[in-house]
């Protein structure tokens, strides 16, 4: 040992401590905000935007359950996520919600556990209900859970556009979307006076239309943040997707008026004018390109610079039009503009509502109707790419699936030559497309008999 | 509820005759372990030193002072105050000042929020209260030898016996005190979280089981329905429109089963599942057969009920039904009259799922009779009760472990031996010792790890192997042994009684409870004891 006194040791540990501090208060200097950028360590945050500021609203009781916790974060948090497990297998839903507000109070900015938790009560949880309201409610629940995420990362793409998907997928094309989507205006749950949830639907819109605003929101977001759930030509082409998806429910709600019209235009001007003029990059010889999807002849004289490097511009905007779908969702929208069509929806329409409430003279008449305006209008050279897509070819081999029964139910010969027969015999190999025909036809009236 | 409360169940008598066995059993085995160890040491004259130390140690037990085991709890309580034990508080304190950020929106709370408060605020009392026990239980007496301070008692006239009595009532009270502090500012909280308006969801539901069977879809009794892919295989299914039904036998049902208007009211929390779809916006159908077990034409079936899924839903029965206009009296007609086969009081009850190709699930515990509902109270303040049971059994282990072993070790010792004790520990242990688990005992697995052999690769018939075999069949015996001295927790676990809204039931958790902790009260003083006798305080 030395030959120090106590009190001497003592003095020898205080200079200590403060020779210690010194370069400790100098690297975590807290920056003023405004003038002063604080020390190394504030100055390297700001920069690389580390603060738990930077990267989402601050959640206090999350940000003291860390620091409470010490090093026992991980420990804490797989033991969370074991009872998740457990608590969702053993279907004891609120344990499990609890839970999952314990896991992302301790992992705010861990993307994923939003994401698959937002999945779980979305799609997952909601399965396990049997009324549909209460499957409503944890749909919801996931939703609002995504929205969170969002608002605690800022800078997450990912998390923008899965809030939008559940929006848009899970609401638009559940099994019960028919209620869903009803609900997402009205909610069931008396707390909203027959209004919509305003966590989720403040505005009181179409699910369609507010999951376009969130892959807007995701697609503006991706220009700084890439995202890596989709291919980007695919991404960058949801908030468009979402707006046909917007017209086309229109249609099956039986609504084939002006606001029905407005919503395909909008559907081909984002496909066509917004989406279709984004900007991609592609290898054309031996330097990098940027293309379109929607190019004029003169873009790609202009990008390709010689004529043997137009062929390939050409071919890199084929292969992105292929991957996208491009042509047939470019036709569909022209299509869809056409009075003749809308009628053809509408007769279809009819004729599903007539045949379920059992009017089957009525429900023939329309089916025909409907058949005829898609056999003139699939026949038209521009739009022959419909006919390449299952789609449209879906509604059309439903009508005559109505058309055909009601033959049989009458136990009437059906005609040699009818509307759509080419169609039907072109598609009758398509077991996918015909099983898919079927099983909507046994699903929407065959319980009715 | 997510378990069978009869699975608790434990008949006293039973109960007690294998506890003198194995308590018994146990004495007679440190006795001649004694007897054999001084005879060994000291040769013939150990006979004498054996039978002195007996009749010591006898004298000792019945002359237990009530004044100098009150004044070592004392001594114990202080202690446990000057080392600062009531600091719990603080933490307790700051949980409950943020609990509330945690637990979501108040203003929109739904009837399984109500469950994950209550749970909240039982398991944090525990949790908080325990550790503290342990540590106090097991570094008293250590702390006392290391220090030399139990000279200072064991001078005195205090015997032995009462320094490990005084110290495990001492600890016990100290975490008696701390839980009833927690537990009325947990009560008072719970209150405060739940809104004026949802205030009804605070409430004990008293149920009367039945025992359950199923019938397949020919008809066949079984004991268990269909498994309709659920991991969680709680709950069997039964199929609709067919002759699949979850039959209930309800026993001694009389007058006081019926409700102030004279009615039945069965409870059921029935699970649906769906084979198809079909109409989404229309629930699944049930419907409830009650009927005399002895002549089954007499029945009453009512309408067909929605389920209501993950809630419950009452089903109101007349006492007097009506069916093809004659009149039943549930009560004299649908119940037995008792005879030598049948004992009075049975009634039969039948579940069936009305809509085709569609299942109901169902658990025996999820149809009942409700009786009339106790205050919330009632059933919190009987799940404390188990918590200072729980308490008291710490203790007793933590002093009587730190009387043989030092301080951290014994604080290992008990911590092991509480997690030990849950229920899928000893569900582990028992498939171990039952060898149903894949993979054998603890030479075989460590040789199928080394060799990177699958748990269910057949093994070579050699010499070696039936040597590992016979030396892990050894050890699963041990483990056997070990087992038995482990207390069952899963008696303990009334909060999840109360965060389900049932009142905490005598019959299959509190005598249960009551029984394990008296249990380890003898064994664990007589252990303490014989070993702080035997144990040369000098030595640190």
């Amino acid at each position: 040992m030395n030959n120090m006194t106590s009190q001497q040791r003592k003095l020898v540990y205080l200079i200590g401590i403060i020779v210690l501090l010194i370069p400790i208060i100098w690297l975590s200097l807290p920056s003023d905000g405004k003038n002063k950028p604080g020390g190394v360590l504030s100055q390297l945050r700001s920069q690389y935007e580390l603060g738990e500021s930077d990267l989402g609203d601050v959640d206090a009781s999350s940000a003291a359950m860390n620091l409470v916790l010490l090093g026992m974060r991980g420990v804490a948090v797989n033991l969370l996520w074991m009872d998740l497990d457990l608590q969702k297998d053993m279907k004891r839903w609120a344990e499990m919600q609890a839970t999952t507000e314990s896991i992302v109070r301790l992992q705010p900015h861990y993307e994923k556990v939003w994401d698959f938790n937002g999945w779980n009560l979305a799609y997952n949880t909601s399965a396990e209900w049997d009324a549909v309201p209460d499957r409503y409610y944890w749909v919801k629940q996931g939703a609002k859970f995504l929205k969170r995420g969002v608002e605690r990362n800022k800078r997450s793409t990912e998390l923008l556009y899965r809030t939008g998907k559940v929006i848009e997928h899970k609401i638009g094309y559940a099994d019960e979307s028919i209620d869903y989507r009803r609900y997402f205006l009205s909610d069931p749950d008396p707390a909203f006076n027959k209004g919509p949830d305003p966590t989720i639907n403040p505005e009181g819109k179409d699910n369609f239309l507010v999951g376009k605003e969130w892959f807007d929101l995701a697609c503006e977001s991706e220009l700084t943040r890439p995202q890596h759930i989709l291919d980007r030509s695919l991404f960058r082409a949801t908030p468009a997707r979402c707006q046909f998806d917007y017209a086309q429910s229109l249609q099956k709600d039986g609504k084939f008026g002006e606001e029905t019209r407005a919503a395909w235009e909008q559907a081909r001007k984002d496909w066509t004018e917004v989406y279709g003029r984004e900007i991609y990059h592609a290898q054309i010889g031996v330097e990098e390109s940027d293309i379109r999807l929607e190019m004029t002849e003169e873009e790609i004289k202009q990008v390709a610079g010689n004529p043997d490097d137009e062929l390939r511009v050409r071919r890199a905007v084929d292969a992105y039009q292929k991957m996208t779908n491009y042509r047939y969702w470019r036709t569909r929208a022209f299509a869809e503009a056409e009075q003749d069509t809308a009628e053809a929806h509408r007769s279809i329409f009819e004729a599903k509502q007539a045949y379920k409430a059992q009017e089957f003279d009525n429900a023939r008449k329309a089916a025909l109707s409907g058949m005829e305006g898609f056999d003139k209008l699939l026949k038209r050279p521009e739009y022959a790419i419909l006919v390449e897509e299952d789609l449209l070819c879906e509604e059309c081999l439903l009508g005559w699936k109505i058309w055909d029964d009601i033959y049989k139910v009458a136990g009437e010969k059906i005609p040699d030559e009818f509307p759509l027969k080419w169609l039907l015999e072109l598609k009758q190999g398509n077991e996918q497309l015909m099983a898919s025909v079927n099983k909507q036809f046994r699903r929407l009236f065959q319980d009715n008999r | 509820m997510y378990f069978d409360p009869a699975e608790n169940f434990i008949y006293p008598p039973y109960a007690i005759y294998n506890w003198m066995i194995v308590a018994g059993f146990f004495t007679a085995v440190v006795l001649v372990v004694s007897l054999l160890t001084l005879l060994v040491s000291k040769g013939s004259s150990g006979f004498g030193v054996f039978f002195t130390e007996l009749i010591g140690m006898l004298k000792d037990v019945f002359s237990l002072s009530p004044r100098r085991i009150w004044a070592l709890t004392r001594l114990t309580f202080m202690e446990a105050y000057r080392r600062k034990a009531l600091a719990v508080f603080v933490v307790f304190g700051l949980l409950f000042m943020f609990a509330g950020w945690f637990m979501g929106d108040s203003k929109e709370i739904q009837p399984d929020q109500v469950k994950v408060y209550i749970s909240f605020v039982l398991t944090a009392v525990s949790w908080l209260t325990l550790p503290v026990v342990l540590i106090l239980a097991c570094f008293g007496i250590p702390e006392d030898i290391r220090l030399r301070s139990i000279h200072t008692v064991v001078t005195k006239p205090a015997r032995r016996i009462e320094i490990v009595l005084g110290r495990m009532i001492g600890v016990s009270m100290i975490g008696w005190l701390v839980l009833s502090v927690m537990s009325v500012v947990g009560y008072l909280w719970i209150v405060r979280q739940i809104p004026q308006a949802s205030q009804e969801l605070l409430k004990c539901r008293v149920p009367i089981y039945g025992l359950v069977s199923f019938k397949d879809r020919e008809g066949n009794y079984g004991k268990e329905g269909i498994n309709v892919g659920d991991i969680w295989a709680f709950r069997s299914y039964i199929e609709g429109a067919t002759k699949s039904r979850a039959e209930w036998r309800f026993f001694n049902v009389d007058e006081t089963m019926l409700d102030s208007e004279g009615n039945l009211r069965l409870e059921n929390s029935f699970s649906a599942f769906r084979s198809y779809k079909g109409d989404m916006t229309r629930p699944l159908f049930y419907d409830i057969k009650l009927f005399n077990i002895e002549h089954p034409e007499i029945s009453y079936t009512t309408q067909p009920q929605p389920v209501n899924e993950f809630r419950s839903k009452q089903d109101i029965i007349p006492r007097k039904v009506t069916v093809d206009d004659v009149q039943y009296d549930i009560l004299n007609d649908l119940t037995t009259k008792g005879s030598d086969k049948v004992p009075k009081g049975i009634l039969g009850i039948e579940v069936a799922c009305i809509d085709r190709d569609q299942y109901i699930g169902m658990a025996r515990s999820d149809l009942f009779i409700r009786m009339p509902d106790r205050p919330f109270w009632v059933g919190y303040w009987k799940a404390i009760f188990g918590t200072a049971l729980t308490v008291l059994l710490v203790s007793m282990i933590g002093v009587a472990a730190s009387t043989m072993v030092k301080a951290p070790i014994a604080a290992v010792l008990t911590a092991v031996m509480y997690i030990l004790s849950g229920k899928n520990p000893h569900q582990f242990m028992d498939q171990l010792v039952a060898g149903q688990v894949q993979g054998g005992g603890v030479l075989e697995s460590v040789y199928r790890l080394v060799m990177h052999l699958g748990p269910s690769t057949e093994l070579p018939a050699n010499p070696a192997f039936t040597v590992v075999q016979i030396f892990d069949s050894i050890l699963m015996n041990f483990l056997w042994l070990c087992k038995q001295v482990i207390p069952r927790s899963q008696y303990f676990n009334m909060p999840e009684y109360v965060a389900n809204g049932f009142d905490v039931p005598w019959a299959t958790s509190l005598i249960p409870s009551l029984l394990v902790t008296s249990a380890f009260i003898i064994p664990c003083v007589m252990m303490g004891y014989f070993a702080l006798r035997t144990r040369e305080l000098e030595s640190k």
